[in-house]
């Protein structure tokens, strides 16, 4: 049980929160730019008042929350929970101030899909949004893929022994270098080498298309952002559907491919350890599971008879089931066509690698394929221990940059988050089901969200039910920090509670 | 003989003009299989960009709520991100429409004839309209965006919340620096 916390222990919380917000005040100041330059006025105040309000908000808690005190464990894994719910807040304002959300609560909901680089969107006549507001939707995603924290650490924590703290608490568990604010920024760097390298090559393909010049270089940066950060977000409303390009398509699959591996990866690869991509069990995970999904979605396919020769197969077939797996999310169908076009089997393909989700330590979501290589070599050595002599000593490895052999404590730990994904993907399927959606939608809806994917079958939208909306935020933001300071943050909410109950006897 | 003539001429008839049938992209999407290969007719809001390439390009043809009034017009929410299709149609056709919609511009609004397919074999299996032909309707023109002076007030009042704040931490900072 967790003790009562103390009121230095709240105060030094909302100082770091204080903290992250004033780093989303300062992201908000890329599309006020967009904004200006455009000549959108309107958005351009939109965005003044989310910074002015970030500023006023940092300010204040930067005065009412000064402890001479560094940060725990428990304050950092509290700090990322509730720094991504205040964050949602506090970047809601430009969304809904642009007039193109119904609530306050749709805001939110796209604000979280932003940053969780989930996708799914509630937005209401997207094609009419100004460059500001499609600027701040892609930059909060391409952020959000890095990590907030990521970005607080890089500017604002500087120097505090308990930023490792709140960088683990995010779900990047791992560090490329062997101090935290290093790590952070070799993240930022790798992934502004591609955001130059990746927008270049997708504005070629634009302008081979017939995209204007000017129009095609913002677009390529958005949709590098949307592809890079597994987000899937786009600036028109028919998605990757808009540009009816094989070239776009096939450069944003390698950009989400990549930024769906490891940054622990990419690193070694960078540093010169290029081996590492054909020995990692997380490469290896993702194309068996690939593969996999790949055989069923021909099934489906085959069954259904819509997509009929190789080059539909592909830009319709694998490369959303490639969207999927890498829980990016830009489609290239209607969203309505995994119902009544890919069919159940194919359908379910999708469901599947969506649930089995990306890399860790990525940009992605859902189970990781670490975990998926950790169980399956624990399933695997446990065939082998049985079939073996009982005094033989049967033990299992994987490959990750180094070998890590498998103990019990690594075993549980990965079923647990597993366990977690299940369980939340299971209830907003039944959820969904209740409300009178067809099963399958409702789960694929359902493991979209929890997976960060954002991929939909027509279920995610401004009329879906409140309590809907209120629990995919809760999925998307649960499986994005991958459950441990989620429960960090309800344990510390019941402590709270349990001291006031405790005060109010005493009295 | 009359009546043969016009027997005759019936059946010539080009098959656009006698079947294409007037629908909506939300109806065309919830109902690919039936509508796959048949002539429909779809009115609405040219929106995005031209995409030209040679004799040929891509429109993008909203015909949604927000084609009639955009939420940046002050229309009402209808509860949809948009509706809209891919127009694959002659370059010739396609140069008529001079405004795109977007934030800044309500676009021009166009009817488009032609075969919708469910899987386009041509794209990659789009699912898209070949136009026959692309009817210019009403030309489009550029949005109000009156400047807003509520949201100016917001700006004020938190400039000011901000200075309040800003002096009460300078102070504070002193104060503590001095009891050191």
């Amino acid at each position: 049980m967790i003790l009562r916390p103390a009121r230095e222990d709240a105060k030094l919380i909302g100082w770091g929160i204080g903290r992250v917000i004033l780093g989303i005040g300062l992201i908000m100041t890329v599309p006020l730019v967009v904004a200006l330059l455009s000549t959108e006025w309107d958005t351009v105040l939109d965005f003044l008042v989310g910074i002015l309000a970030c500023v006023a908000f940092w300010l204040f808690m930067e005065i009412t929350c000064h402890v001479k005190k560094d940060l725990t464990w428990f304050h950092g894994l509290i700090v990322a929970s509730g720094g991504w719910l205040a964050a949602m807040l506090f970047g809601a304002i430009p969304h809904f101030m642009s007039g193109h959300f119904k609530a306050y609560l749709d805001a939110c909901f796209d604000l979280m899909s932003g940053y969780t680089t989930s996708g799914l969107i509630l937005i209401q006549d997207l094609d009419h949004a100004s460059h500001g507001l499609n600027m701040w939707r892609h930059l909060l995603t391409y952020a959000g893929g890095q990590g907030i924290i990521v970005i607080a650490l890089t500017f604002l924590f500087a120097g505090t022994a308990g930023a490792f703290k709140i960088y683990v608490s995010e779900g990047k568990e791992e560090k490329l270098l062997p101090n935290v604010i290093n790590t952070a920024r070799a993240i930022w760097m790798i992934s502004l080498t591609y955001l130059v390298v990746g927008s270049f090559f997708i504005w070629i393909a634009l302008l081979k298309e017939g995209m204007p010049v000017a129009r095609g270089g913002l677009h390529s940066i958005w949709l590098f952002m949307g592809a890079w950060s597994t987000g899937g977000f786009a600036p028109q409303s028919l998605n990757l559907l808009y540009y009816h390009s094989f070239w776009v398509e096939v450069v944003t699959l390698v950009i989400f491919v990549i930024g769906s591996f490891n940054f622990v990866l990419h690193y070694a690869v960078w540093t010169g350890n290029r081996r590492e991509i054909y020995r990692n069990v997380e490469i290896h995970s993702f194309v068996t599971t690939i593969l996999l999904g790949t055989v069923m979605l021909t099934i489906g396919f085959a069954k259904m008879g819509v997509y009929s020769n190789f080059g539909e197969f592909f830009r319709k077939g694998f490369y959303n089931l490639a969207s999927g797996h890498t829980t990016t999310g830009n489609s290239t169908v209607f969203s309505t066509s995994f119902f009544s076009e890919f069919g159940f089997i194919a359908m379910w393909a999708v469901i599947l690698v969506m649930a089995i989700g990306a890399s860790a330590c990525s940009t992605g979501g859902g189970f990781k394929g670490l975990r998926m290589g950790v169980v399956f070599k624990f399933i695997r050595g446990e065939i082998r221990r049985l079939a073996s002599p009982e005094s033989a000593v049967v033990s299992e490895k994987i490959h990750h940059v180094n070998d890590v052999w498998l103990d019990d404590a690594l075993v549980k730990g990965v079923m647990f988050v597993i366990i977690c994904y299940v369980v939340i993907y299971a209830l907003g399927g039944i959820i969904g089901v209740m409300y009178g959606y067809n099963p399958s939608v409702a789960f694929f809806d359902a493991v979209s969200a929890g997976s960060n994917t954002g991929l939909s079958a027509g279920l995610t939208s401004p009329l879906m039910p409140s309590l809907m909306k209120v629990y995919y935020i809760f999925e998307m933001w649960a499986g994005r920090l991958e459950f441990i300071s989620v429960i960090a943050l309800f344990s510390f909410g019941g402590a709270m509670l349990r001291g006031r109950g405790a005060r109010r006897k005493k009295r | 003989m009359l009546l043969a003539a016009l027997l005759a001429a019936f059946l010539l008839m080009p098959g656009t003009a006698m079947a294409a049938e007037e629908v909506s992209v939300q109806e065309l999407v919830a109902n690919m299989e039936l509508y796959d290969g048949k002539q429909v007719v779809i009115t609405g809001e040219a929106i995005g960009d031209l995409l030209l390439q040679g004799d040929y390009g891509w429109l993008t043809v909203n015909d949604d709520a927000y084609s009639v009034k955009s939420l940046e017009e002050g229309g009402d929410f209808a509860g949809y991100t948009n509706w809209g299709i891919g127009v694959w149609a002659p370059a010739a056709e396609l140069q008529q429409i001079h405004i795109l919609g977007g934030y800044k511009n309500k676009g021009d609004t166009v009817r488009v004839t032609g075969t919708f397919n469910r899987a386009d074999p041509e794209h990659g299996g789009d699912s898209d309209i070949h136009a026959t032909s692309v009817e210019f309707l009403e030309a489009g023109y550029p949005m109000p965006h009156p400047f807003q002076y509520g949201k100016l007030l917001i700006v004020l009042v938190l400039l000011v919340l901000i200075a309040f704040l800003w002096m009460d931490r300078r102070g504070r900072i002193r104060k503590a620096r001095r009891k050191s």
